[in-house]
């Protein structure tokens, strides 16, 4: 399957961010979310690389079911969990980082579907774009990379793990200020 | 120059991060070398003199490959990508200890995350034939 590179680039940034932020979950989950997490995370990580280093986009069947099936359960749990009326099911996989997560994965998830479906119509070459220039590679990357920093980083900070390194008083230069985040 | 990411990104944020580690001691008068609790450049990011030597340090890196080759921008992009990302997720976690060093606030580790991703994927995702490339 080809793709342009700031495509692939895109896909690889949103599936770190997402890899990243799962394996921080990982650390106060119970054991079974926990191997889960883990194993998603650094699934998440490995193929962002690969499709960064190879030249085109490895098992993207499974990424694309990689990308919603994690968002599928999530939703699902906490639903179950409100319904039971037991929301601390749930409350191990923490909001905010979740949810970031999440964008992350829906990103992958439509880019995927819609290079699927460019690609399903028929009589329509693999890819007919010339490639992009290097001044506006790095303006796609830049703005790609600045975005991802600015959600991974209080994701992070909103994990368990995160809140640990917080609670001694800090709030991240202000930015931690927030409802639920930093102190606890 | 212009015809490679890799050289492009590398000189430019070569020349950035120089100018980063000479404005941050505009900061830190009177700040220890390894002081935990730095000044704030341009009001947002917390910096020590440690900190400013290193933005130095990897401004000059990043300047002389990206004026170099291509081979040389594609390594040292990777490079410092690579040691970015870690010191993005290893920040979260030391900021208000004594281990924090480099005097890591909140917006640093933003901008470090940023600059993590922005140069590993460059350097990993672009220039793929820099053999024939070596010199462009």
């Amino acid at each position: 399957m080809t793709t342009t590179l700031i495509i692939r680039s895109w896909l690889a940034f949103a599936a770190v961010g997402a890899g990243v932020i799962h394996l921080a979950v990982v650390i106060g989950s119970p054991l079974v979310f926990g191997a889960l997490l883990l194993a998603l995370g650094l699934g998440e990580i490995a193929w962002g690389i690969v499709i960064l280093v190879t030249d085109r986009m490895v098992v993207p069947r499974l990424a694309q079911a990689g990308a919603i099936a994690p968002l599928m359960l999530w939703a699902l749990l906490v639903v179950a969990a409100t319904l039971l009326g037991a929301p601390a099911v749930a409350a191990p996989l923490r909001f905010l980082p979740m949810a970031i997560a999440a964008v992350f994965e829906i990103f992958i998830g439509t880019v995927l579907s819609a290079t699927f479906r460019r690609l399903a119509e028929p009589g329509r070459p693999a890819s007919t774009r010339a490639p992009a220039s290097a001044v506006r590679y790095l303006c796609a990357v830049l703005a790609a990379g600045v975005l991802v920093g600015a959600l991974t980083t209080p994701a992070l900070a909103a994990t368990q793990a995160g809140t640990v390194a917080l609670e001694h008083g800090g709030t991240m230069g202000g930015m931690m200020d927030m409802p639920g985040m930093g102190r606890h | 120059m212009t015809k490679s990411p890799n050289r492009l990104l590398a000189t430019v944020f070569g020349a950035v991060y120089l100018l980063v580690g000479l404005l941050g001691f505009t900061a830190t008068a009177g700040v220890g070398f390894f002081a935990t609790k730095g000044g704030l450049l341009l009001g947002l990011f917390e910096v020590n003199i440690f900190h400013n030597v290193a933005h130095l340090l990897i401004g000059a890196a990043l300047l002389i490959a990206g004026l170099s080759n291509v081979r040389a921008a594609k390594t040292v992009n990777s490079v410092v990508g690579a040691a970015y990302l870690l010191l993005g997720i290893v920040g979260l976690f030391i900021l208000n200890s004594a281990a924090n060093i480099l005097a890591i606030n909140g917006a640093d580790n933003v901008l470090h995350f940023a600059s993590a991703i922005v140069l590993l994927g460059v350097g990993l995702g672009a220039d793929k034939n820099v053999r024939a490339t070596a010199h462009a």
